[in-house]
């Protein structure tokens, strides 16, 4: 077995990984924080801490807690003004409600105290409409009006799936763009600099030996890798992929692909170790950011949204989610998998235009 | 003649003016016998180590040509490296991969069989089989190096310095080695900058200097022609004599 040259570089390849035993903890290390986090958390932000001073003492003040204590925001703690103020200071509360004593008395406007750290400011102006609506209830109820409008939310997608499902699928895209740039990018400049490759090309083995041995070797690794965190998250954490898990390698397989061809490029642009470090976060950090993986496209700019939207992560997270979470086909992704084919055929264009193999002999 | 080239031209572009290019090798022509120990001399920059990498296929030729074993290297240079070995100047390998592996990985780039424990018995290191190439001396890896060249049973091996940075006994053991590799009917072609290696060595010495060669001859002819006045210290030894004497011929690594 093995015996062709590039089938025993494939194997020697692979086993230099698997024999690097650090490379292989901390490759795991991340994702596995990550997924671990969001999957523990389950997506349920924590409850608000909300302090409450009642100096009313009166049916209405009370109706007022209960409807407040009944929203699963807040978690309310009575106690006197001054030591719920100390909590305020040291952070253990996000705001205080002060209730007046004069809360029963119809004829004028009660006005209730808001005690906030002011650095929270922006937290307060997203709670003040929860607090708003409980207060306008309670005065529907005493003045016997019927609301004119109620509002409820539905998922319409109405499925069991929870933020980590969300997720998952972007993550893994993003671990797969990390491991493949990773594993073509630097290894060439690796080689390269140590006048392995040199070596390499004095025997008989041509350079396309060479890049397929690398290329098979780094798709068998990736995967390897990205089995090893989809297990953890199905097993572990009870994650769900709605789609078919057949789908959603064949998008990964391509998507790889696609990353080491522009891995490639980045080992062909830069001289030195140091240099592709940082072509490499500048290819990473900013699609991280823009890619829609941990942030809502939504939220960006808008003159940014179209590039957003054509950048290799946001496809191959895009078409991830489309199988893993919206259910779709890999036909319903062909969009998607024409842009990674466009990014994939432009990687190899500019690595073999710019990996000059008799310079690297050389 | 298993070495045949003519008119062998480098061009590199100049660093300083990227509009001019300048000659790296200016014309080098070379007939080298089939067991011979041929040697390349020169000072830093002359060129020796592109006229190698030329006729080893690593580099294009810009003009003139070159027939190793009579082929083409220009036309098949994935021919000509199966049957050359090389050693090159910079002899770093996979980490994490003992001898044995590394002897076994290059064997399967030439599609061939050899037994690597065989090889390292020739380079005289079976005692470092299981040892990674980080753990081996100076003087070692330039053996294991060597080793690695004989993988394909070649016909020509080419050396690029091979004793450069290397101690006085482990030198000596590396010229035993290349001598018996020379006496099985090896052709070898090295370059070097000691004079007492080329002397030592080589049947034939060709003495290069900015890309041009400026000497051929077997190293008696070259010191009758240039320097037959020099009277040679009869009896004496020299400095390394003194520090073989004293330190012992014995392998230190």
């Amino acid at each position: 077995m093995f015996r062709s040259p590039r089938l025993y570089l494939t194997k020697v390849f692979i086993q230099i990984f698997l024999r690097n035993r650090q490379y292989i903890f901390f490759s795991l290390l991340l994702p596995i924080v990550i997924l671990g986090i969001v999957g523990l958390n389950d997506g349920e932000s924590n409850p608000i801490e909300i302090g409450l001073v009642d100096n009313s003492s009166s049916v209405i003040s009370d109706n007022f807690k209960t409807k407040l204590s009944t929203n699963h925001l807040f978690n309310i703690i009575e106690s006197d003004e001054e030591t719920l103020r100390k909590d305020l200071i040291k952070g253990d509360l996000m705001l205080i409600l002060v209730i007046p004593e004069d809360m029963e008395s119809h004829d004028q406007t009660t006005n209730i105290k808001l005690l906030v750290d002011k650095s929270q400011i922006q937290f307060i102006e997203s709670i003040k409409p929860v607090l708003n609506q409980a207060l306008l209830n309670i005065e529907r109820e005493i003045t016997k009006e019927d609301a004119m409008f109620d509002l409820t939310i539905e998922d319409v997608k109405s499925r069991s799936q929870n933020y980590l499902d969300f997720l998952l699928p972007g993550i893994m895209a993003f671990m797969l763009m990390n491991l493949s740039i990773a594993g073509s990018g630097f290894n060439v400049v690796e080689f390269r600099r140590k006048g392995i490759l040199k070596r390499l090309f004095v025997t008989p083995i041509k350079p396309i030996d060479f890049v397929s041995a690398i290329v098979v070797a780094r798709m068998i690794i990736v995967l390897g890798q990205l089995t090893a965190i989809f297990g953890f998250a199905l097993l572990i954490l009870d994650a769900h992929i709605i789609g078919s898990i057949m789908h959603l390698y064949l998008v990964i397989i391509i998507g790889i692909l696609m990353f080491l061809t522009l891995g490639f490029s980045i080992g062909s642009l830069a001289k030195t170790q140091e240099s592709v470090g940082i072509l490499a976060s500048i290819f990473i950090y900013p699609q991280l950011v823009m890619s829609g993986v941990f942030f809502p496209l939504e939220t960006l700019p808008e003159y940014i949204q179209p590039i957003a939207k054509i950048l290799p992560l946001t496809l191959v997270a895009d078409a991830m989610r489309s199988i893993a979470s919206d259910g779709l086909t890999l036909f319903q992704t062909y969009l998607d998998l024409v842009g990674i084919g466009i990014w994939a055929v432009i990687g190899t264009l500019v690595s073999t235009k710019l990996f000059v193999w008799k310079e690297v002999a050389g | 003649m298993i070495i045949n080239a003519s008119n062998l031209v480098k061009r590199y572009k100049d660093p300083d003016d990227k509009s001019k290019s300048f000659n790296a090798v200016d014309g080098i022509s070379l007939s080298i016998g089939a067991g011979e120990i041929y040697g390349i001399l020169g000072p830093n920059g002359a060129g020796k180590t592109t006229t190698l990498e030329m006729l080893e296929g690593l580099k294009d030729i810009d003009e003139g040509s070159a027939f190793i074993n009579t082929i083409d290297v220009k036309q098949d240079p994935y021919k000509v490296k199966e049957i050359i070995g090389v050693q090159l100047q910079a002899n770093e390998f996979f980490d994490n991969m003992n001898l044995v592996e590394l002897l076994r990985l290059f064997t399967a780039l030439y599609n061939k069989t050899n037994d690597p424990v065989n090889l390292l018995k020739k380079v005289n290191l079976v005692e470092k089989a299981k040892a990674n190439t980080n753990e081996l001396s100076g003087g070692q890896k330039q053996r294991f190096s060597i080793a690695c060249a004989l993988v394909n049973d070649p016909l020509i091996l080419f050396l690029d310095e091979p004793t450069t940075g290397l101690d006085p006994q482990a030198k000596r053991s590396l010229w035993d080695l290349i001598l018996d590799l020379n006496k099985s009917g090896m052709t070898i072609v090295l370059t070097t900058h000691n004079m007492e290696e080329a002397e030592h060595l080589c049947h034939r010495i060709a003495i290069m200097d900015y890309g041009k060669l400026i000497a051929e001859d077997s190293p008696n002819n070259l010191i009758l022609k240039h320097a037959p006045n020099k009277v040679r210290e009869p009896v004496q030894g020299n400095m390394e004599d003194v520090f073989i004497a004293l330190t012992g011929h014995g392998l230190r690594d």
